[in-house]
């Protein structure tokens, strides 16, 4: 069994554009999360969901590696003290750009903790990331 | 302290384990010792030791009934850790899905 997330996703958009959008706060807070971000290394981050009735979720962690174009920070949720690594990595290919993000480190979880983790992520999240699409819609629909 | 997890992953690893693991899982009632030494051909010190690493993990349950001891698997570890898995599988496919209509809309002066 994996105890990692990998996703592959081709973009029809040079490289650089697709760096600013995951690498600076205020894109990163327009299609992904509010954040408090600088690809410094060592720099400590914040993301905070949007609010709603049931409350969201904060992320944070600490900037591991940022040299374009590979961009990789810990991933802590709230109050736990979990923590995994998200790794995003560019490469330019013919007509675009390649995008691997891996999302690793399960393995190093407490098994109680990860199950609470679950229980006080679920909640929020959601909502939050329903939120962020209709506001994606809404920008999209404003152009 | 090793944590939970990790053991989860080790006893998983193993092929043999996850033959045990599996007869375990499809039996229908606690498997002893002697029957899992006896369908896997492998001696009863080895099966104790890969029964004690998966019991270790939460993986199974051992009962002792006078001098033989019953297993039983417990799939509950695994179905948390597949839940982790299945929500971030989808929490970045839609990230990912936000990521390209944001690039192809934003404005790219």
């Amino acid at each position: 069994m994996k105890d990692r997330i990998i996703k592959e996703k081709l973009f029809n958009h040079p490289i650089e554009k697709i760096w600013n959008a995951i690498s600076k706060a205020e894109e990163i807070s327009s299609w992904f999360i509010k954040a408090d971000f600088k690809a410094e290394k060592d720099y400590q981050y914040t993301f905070t969901s949007e609010p709603n009735e049931k409350g969201c979720t904060t992320i944070n962690g600490i900037v591991k590696e940022a040299n374009p174009y590979v961009l990789a920070y810990t991933w802590i949720v709230a109050d736990t003290n979990i923590e995994t690594t998200v790794t995003w990595t560019l490469e330019a290919i013919q007509g675009g750009t390649k995008l691997k993000l891996e999302h690793s480190g399960i393995s190093s979880y407490a098994g109680d903790t990860a199950i609470a983790m679950f229980e006080s992520f679920n909640g929020g999240w959601d909502n939050c990331i329903n939120g962020l699409t209709n506001y994606l819609k809404q920008e999209v629909n404003a152009r | 302290m090793q944590d939970k997890i990790t053991q989860l992953f080790k006893a998983i690893a193993e092929p043999k384990r996850r033959d045990i693991f599996h007869a375990l899982v499809i039996a229908t009632s606690a498997l002893s010792i002697t029957q899992i030494s006896n369908q896997f051909e492998i001696s009863r010190q080895g099966v104790t030791k890969h029964i004690k690493t998966l019991e270790d993990a939460g993986l199974v349950y051992i009962d002792t009934k006078g001098r033989e001891r019953f297993c039983s698997a417990n799939a509950k570890p695994l179905k948390e850790l597949n839940k982790w898995m299945a929500f971030y599988e989808q929490f970045w496919d839609d990230s990912l899905d936000h990521l390209d209509t944001y690039l192809n809309t934003s404005n790219n002066a």
